[in-house]
């Protein structure tokens, strides 16, 4: 056997010809001299490079006008990449001319360090256009570890209590004095909170927008948890509570022994409607919020449980869908059940063709697609998961009949079994362990699958991780990422104990 | 009887394994059939049970051609022929006890066959076939746990259950060493000799050949190039022997050849 592109010929130039050509088109010296692969490789590698290079210099300094003033402001923002490369670029021009001199020379050059050059320059090429940035990723670690820590070990927002709410309520009257309202009736043992006076003037803003502070109001409490933080809850006269806030702080305070308290409050600033008229009635509230009763799964923790067990059950129906249609399939892109006449052999070529292309689109694209046929949830997951699965477990399928033995199919024909027979005796008992082992290795797949299938809207315990990520709320969402975590390896670890079994 | 007329075999890739072969086989006999690799052993073995289509020729089974024969009268000619195998082609998963069993799907119902069902007295069948071959204990085991000489066995167990006029025997023994193959054709020579079973086996050993055969043919390249009785094998010129395995083959002793580019 020879090899055409072996040195069979001798070179067609002297070698400084040689060299000089390779200086004005770098590798035509080393075509010339017949190094057909060795020339066309430097050729291609040396353009490509040149190319590359001029798109990055764009992208860089994208605002600048002209090749030299865009190199120049390219060289003050990444100077290292822009020397580096431009030295390396000269370095292998002059390579190549030396490269064409010895091989013009008769010189079986076989050097390989200059290949060692085109892959480094490639490899910093590549660190730049895919903007690794090693030092922003140290820098910006501090400001990434606290969500990190959070999804890394969520567990206290995995439980919570339940909560139990005191309040009293004062009735206050607003930039008025007449009539001002009666204080709320002292009952024995309830919570109870009064005002001293009952009327007062709200805090307002002046032309230049500066807060100008209202009347105080004396509030007394009592018939509270004692030592326990108090919060202090404002409602307008139609009805819309907020938190006021004073010196910048929410109103809170922290009950005596007794459960009891004394506070002075600014009257806070609200904007009164324009359809308020007639007296202005507000009313003030203290509440405690405390925590009673035993701990119990919160409400990310159920959810996640929910969504896991939807995920598990998307990836067992969308393999079994897919068994039920790889089977029939299956035996259709056999070769070598197929091989009998032009019209089984156009069968076997259009669906290996399918299988192939099918296989090749990712479930996320499939999912995407299905979320607009069936709409958002799991039921889309399960069909994208199906279409994926048909083909990767089709052409699994049917390469493991194309390996059957047909030792014992001749034997069993041999016997006067009828079709059916040979299948059964000859063809199953082969069949079933690649099946097993396939079907469970995909059921594997198609959990892990329908794990982030939901982040297209496909359904399962993704959907749930991103919206909680999109919420930042990154302790929910590291329960979601634990839970998977765990879930995989379990049936990773099942799945390869059962396929053991099987081969 | 077997009478073979015209036998020719072309195959797709216009490959000629048979040329217009020729004989005959009386009932009872232990004929062999020699030839190199290649030489069209296998082929007219398996054309004479439509393993293989032949292409041209009549298969004469007791006066009926088995090359017309088509669906259900092809199916009945072929379980009136058992057949084993140089690699055994037990179905390798299934248990021997089943392997066995499978030798007698020309008879049973397909229906219940299909879900593993036989009649008890084909259980027993099966039972005796594997203590006629001496493996009764290891009926439950996979049959790919049992070694050479064990499966090969199965395979003659499994010949046995079809109650055959005739057992073909491709090679039989070449996967096995030599003290195997004695034994494995003591089982094909009892067979013989006490159920009246005709044996057509291809053999690669003269010496087997010398010991076991009742008549021989020898094929190369698809022609029958010699026919001679068991006493003839034993005084075999050494013309004849080339005829056979070609000019370059020498004979190492009585017994054994080597072929010389081939084997």
């Amino acid at each position: 056997m020879s090899n055409p592109y072996k040195v069979t010929k001798k070179p067609l130039l002297p070698p400084a010809v040689s060299a000089v050509l390779s200086l004005i088109v770098p590798g035509l010296g080393q075509l010339l001299s017949f190094r057909i692969r060795r020339g066309l490789f430097l050729l291609f590698s040396f353009v490509s490079i040149i190319g590359l290079f001029i798109w990055r210099l764009q992208v860089i300094a994208h605002r600048e006008i002209g090749l030299q003033a865009k190199f120049v402001k390219s060289f003050s923002r990444e100077p290292f990449f822009i020397v580096f490369i431009c030295a390396a670029v000269i370095a292998l021009w002059i390579w190549i001319i030396y490269d064409a001199y010895k091989t013009a020379g008769g010189k079986n050059e076989k050097g390989l360090g200059i290949f060692v050059l085109v892959l480094i320059m490639f490899f910093s090429l590549g660190w730049q256009i895919s903007e690794i940035n090693l030092g922003k990723m140290i820098r910006e670690f501090p400001e990434a570890w606290p969500p990190l820590s959070r999804i890394l070990w969520p567990w206290e927002a995995a439980v919570t209590r339940d909560t139990s709410s005191v309040t009293a309520e004062a009735a206050i009257l607003v930039d008025d004095t007449a009539n001002p309202p009666a204080i709320p009736e002292y009952i024995e043992g309830e919570p109870y909170i009064k005002s001293t006076p009952t009327f007062g003037k709200m805090s307002t803003l002046d032309e230049k927008n500066n807060m100008v502070l209202g009347d105080i109001i004396h509030l007394e409490g009592s018939g509270f948890e004692p030592d326990t933080l108090t919060e202090i809850y404002w409602e307008d006269s139609i009805g819309n509570e907020f938190r006021p806030r004073q010196d910048g702080e929410y109103v809170s305070l922290v009950t005596d022994g007794d459960g009891g308290f004394t506070f002075d409050l600014v009257i806070p600033y609200r904007l009164t409607p324009p359809s308020a008229v007639g007296q202005q009635i507000h009313r003030v509230q203290a509440r405690q919020t405390s925590e009673v009763g035993p701990v119990k799964a919160s409400e990310p923790l159920r959810l996640t449980i929910v969504l896991m067990l939807e995920t598990i059950f998307m990836g067992m129906m969308a393999t079994f869908f897919g068994i039920i249609l790889a089977i029939p399939l299956s035996f259709l892109a056999a070769r070598n059940l197929m091989s009998g006449s032009w019209v089984t052999v156009t069968i076997y070529y259009v669906i290996r063709t399918i299988f192939n292309i099918t296989r090749s689109i990712e479930p996320m694209i499939w999912a995407l697609i299905a979320v607009v046929w069936v709409g958002l949830g799991p039921f889309a997951g399960i069909i994208a998961l199906t279409i994926h699965t048909i083909a990767a477990l089709g052409k699994l399928y049917s390469e493991s009949i194309e390996s059957i033995d047909p030792g014992p199919i001749e034997a069993i024909q041999a016997t006067g079994a009828n079709r059916l027979q040979t299948i059964m005796f000859a063809v199953v008992p082969q069949m079933i362990p690649p099946f097993v082992s396939f079907t469970i290795y995909r059921w594997d797949i198609n959990v892990r699958m329908s794990t982030v299938i939901g982040m297209v809207g496909g359904g399962g315990i993704g959907f749930l991780l991103v919206q909680y990520i999109r919420l930042l709320d990154y302790k929910s969402a590291g329960i979601a990422v634990w839970f998977i975590a765990i879930t995989v390896a379990i049936l990773d670890f099942v799945s390869s104990k059962i396929r053991e079994k099987f081969v | 009887m077997l009478e073979i007329r015209n036998l020719t075999k072309i195959y797709d890739d216009g490959t000629k394994a048979l040329k217009n072969v020729s004989f005959k086989v009386e009932d009872g006999e232990f004929l062999v059939i020699i030839g190199l690799s290649g030489s069209g052993k296998s082929t007219l073995l398996r054309c004479i049970n439509r393993l293989i289509e032949p292409t041209e020729g009549e298969i004469l089974w007791n006066g009926k051609d088995i090359a017309k024969a088509d669906g259900r009268s092809l199916r009945e000619v072929r379980r009136q022929i058992g057949m084993i195998f140089q690699h055994f082609n037990l179905v390798k998963r299934s248990s021997v006890i089943t392997n066995v069993l499978s030798g007698r799907l020309g008879y049973v119902s397909p229906w219940s066959s299909i879900l593993h069902h036989f009649p008890s007295e084909d259980r027993k069948r099966a039972y005796d076939a594997l203590e006629m071959v001496g493996i009764t204990d290891q009926a439950a085991k996979r049959a790919d746990e049992l070694s050479g000489g064990q499966q090969q066995r199965v395979g003659i167990a499994r010949a046995l259950m079809q109650d055959p006029s005739m057992i073909l025997a491709d090679e039989p023994v070449a996967s096995l060493d030599p003290v195997l193959a004695h034994s494995i054709l003591g089982y094909l020579e009892d067979i013989n000799k006490q159920r009246d079973i005709t044996i057509m086996c291809s053999l690669h050993y003269l010496d087997l050949v010398q010991q076991y055969s009742s008549r021989v043919i020898g094929l190369r390249d698809g022609n029958l190039v010699y026919e001679g009785s068991n006493a003839d094998i034993r005084k075999m010129t050494d013309d004849e022997f080339k005829e056979i395995y070609g000019k370059e083959a020498v004979r190492v002793n009585a017994g054994s050849i080597s072929g010389g580019a081939d084997e």
